[in-house]
């Protein structure tokens, strides 16, 4: 998230005199444009796709360079940017040329350019994150470490609390869960001097928490390694390490569970308490013991339990009671 | 002078003894995980659910030692209330409960090697041990491994209907427990069927 202070005031300057193609906006786009763009993008699968690369359209190019540039329509047009033209953000003066000119890539639109007012907010938020506080690891990290501007649906759009999870952990998991990714972005070790710090065991650095796995399948890594958020706010961009994040189970397995306004935050507002259960939107993915409750059920079974205490407590002082009398009567 | 016999063999009585000591393990960790609030100061949670587990896993052990030594000792035989007259001798059995037992009446159905359990208390431990735990054990397993639960259910998380069904049943048990313990009072003396339990013997 390198983002430098002059290109902070033209963004915000453009935003503020109303320039839309500059500007994200939550406005619709029309279906034409969507038509037209897509139209547009074919001419980039044609070599940018799994088929355009088995099948070239032109018989001189190295398509062995495209491994790392290859997109699929299926996989784009659902994302965020998939409205759009290839060429928004990819420059649309010097991919006329096949194979393409080296400068298209380093004028490829950052994702200030449209996004200034967001990334003026979460820029400092970053600057508190770990991954900005190690030497050195900071200047590695843009928006496209953790977020893939060809893939990536934002939370109330992919709705499923299932794929929310699978899309934002694989964010995290590319380089904590792969020693090669994460050596190019580790800095040098503390007690390695020359070399890079090695990647810690996902599995051991969570030993501490019972069913990890399960909770990588249900919960993203940011609902503990980010702060406490409001209700209706965003998270955090602030990634915390593991001193700092989130160790108190009952943030999210209590009736107050903290993932209303974390992963279920875009539900919340549909809560009806399905069937009785509090918490419903979250039972409709996961049954989270201590967030899920049946108020009507929980408050019967206590009833019961302090029935039958009370009643054998009764049943021994009856006992008791006439055992005593029974003894006095045999006495007199 | 009361009249001893030898009614309880080891192996029930380890049985015995290690599944109370587990199930009020669990009951301990199963309220602290349910009912888990900060203001409520049970067992920390993520402590109740690795003891819960690891006392779970026991009691699915103990079970299936109980479940193979019934059948191989013919102790099984025990637990099934043999007719004609099931209903009448429960009926007699709780009337007992209700007065008798205030009246300083003698137990209507004294235990024998024969007969250890009355009508009323086989069909109870029937019920208890071959209806309950077994469902409370096979859904503690399935929420152990979730990945055995089915997928959806009404919409909602396939695990529902085990986590209900376990929670149901657990309830179940700790209301017998209570009963049990309280009912475990009722002997020759109030310590006579403890005793029982812990030497073998019973004393009538």
């Amino acid at each position: 998230m390198r983002v430098s202070g002059y290109r902070y005031l033209i963004a915000l300057l453009l935003i503020g005199w109303g320039c839309p193609a500059l500007a994200a906006s939550d406005a619709p786009v029309d279906q034409t444009t969507i038509e037209m763009n897509r139209k547009a993008n074919e001419a980039c699968y044609a070599c940018h796709s799994a088929a355009g690369i088995a099948k070239p359209p032109k018989a001189d190019i190295d398509m062995s360079k495209l491994k790392d540039s290859r997109l699929e329509p299926m996989v784009y047009n659902p994302s965020d940017h998939g409205v759009m033209d290839c060429r928004e953000c990819h420059s649309k003066t010097h991919y006329t040329d096949y194979p393409h000119a080296e400068a298209g890539k380093r004028e490829t639109v950052g994702c200030t350019d449209c996004h200034a007012a967001k990334v003026l907010r979460l820029e400092p938020q970053f600057n508190a994150s770990v991954h900005a506080k190690v030497q050195g690891v900071k200047e590695k990290f843009t928006c496209f470490t953790c977020h893939n501007p060809h893939i990536n649906i934002v939370q109330k759009r992919l709705k499923d609390p299932a794929k929310i999870v699978a899309q934002d952990n694989h964010g995290c998991l590319e380089c904590h869960n792969s020693s090669e990714m994460f050596a190019k972005f580790a800095p040098e070790g503390e007690k390695t001097p020359g070399l890079k710090k090695a990647r810690p065991d996902i599995d051991t650095i969570h030993d501490w928490l019972p069913n990890a796995k399960a909770h990588w399948q249900s919960v993203r890594c940011i609902e503990c390694h980010t702060p406490a958020v409001a209700e209706n706010k965003m998270l955090s961009h602030e990634i915390l390490d593991k001193e700092k994040s989130e160790k108190k189970c009952l943030s999210c397995h209590s009736a107050n569970s903290t993932l209303k306004a974390r992963l279920y935050r875009h539900m919340v507002k549909d809560e009806q308490q399905k069937y009785g259960f509090t918490n419903s939107v979250l039972l409709s993915n996961s049954y989270i013991i201590g967030a899920t409750r049946h108020p009507l059920l929980d408050s019967i079974i206590i009833a019961l339990v302090i029935a039958t205490l009370l009643g054998v407590l009764l049943h021994g002082a009856i006992r008791i009671v006439m055992s005593l009398r029974r003894k006095k009567e045999e006495s007199q | 002078m009361s009249e001893r016999v030898y009614l309880l063999p080891l192996w029930i009585r380890l049985w015995h003894w290690t599944s109370a000591l587990l199930i009020i393990t669990l009951t301990i960790t199963g309220v602290s995980l349910h009912f888990a609030d900060p203001k409520l100061p049970l067992v920390e949670f993520s402590l109740a659910a690795r003891i819960h587990d690891l006392a779970g896993l026991a009691l699915v052990a103990a079970y299936g030692f109980f479940v193979i030594a019934n059948i191989v000792s013919g102790n099984w035989w025990q637990y099934v209330p043999k007719p004609p007259g099931v209903l009448d001798r429960c009926m007699k059995q709780a009337r007992w409960y209700l007065w008798g037992i205030f009246k300083g009446e003698p137990h209507p159905y004294p235990v024998t090697l024969e007969v250890n359990f009355n009508a009323m208390q086989a069909l109870i431990y029937w019920f208890i041990m071959y209806l309950m735990m077994p469902t409370l054990l096979i859904t503690g397993l399935i929420f152990m491994f979730p990945q055995f639960a089915p997928d959806r259910v009404f919409d909602m998380d396939g695990l529902l209907p085990v986590a209900v069904l376990h929670y149901l049943t657990g309830t179940v048990i700790v209301l017998f427990m209570i009963a049990h313990m309280y009912l475990g009072t009722t002997g020759h003396t109030v310590t006579t069927m403890f005793k029982t339990m812990i030497t073998g013997w019973h004393e009538h």
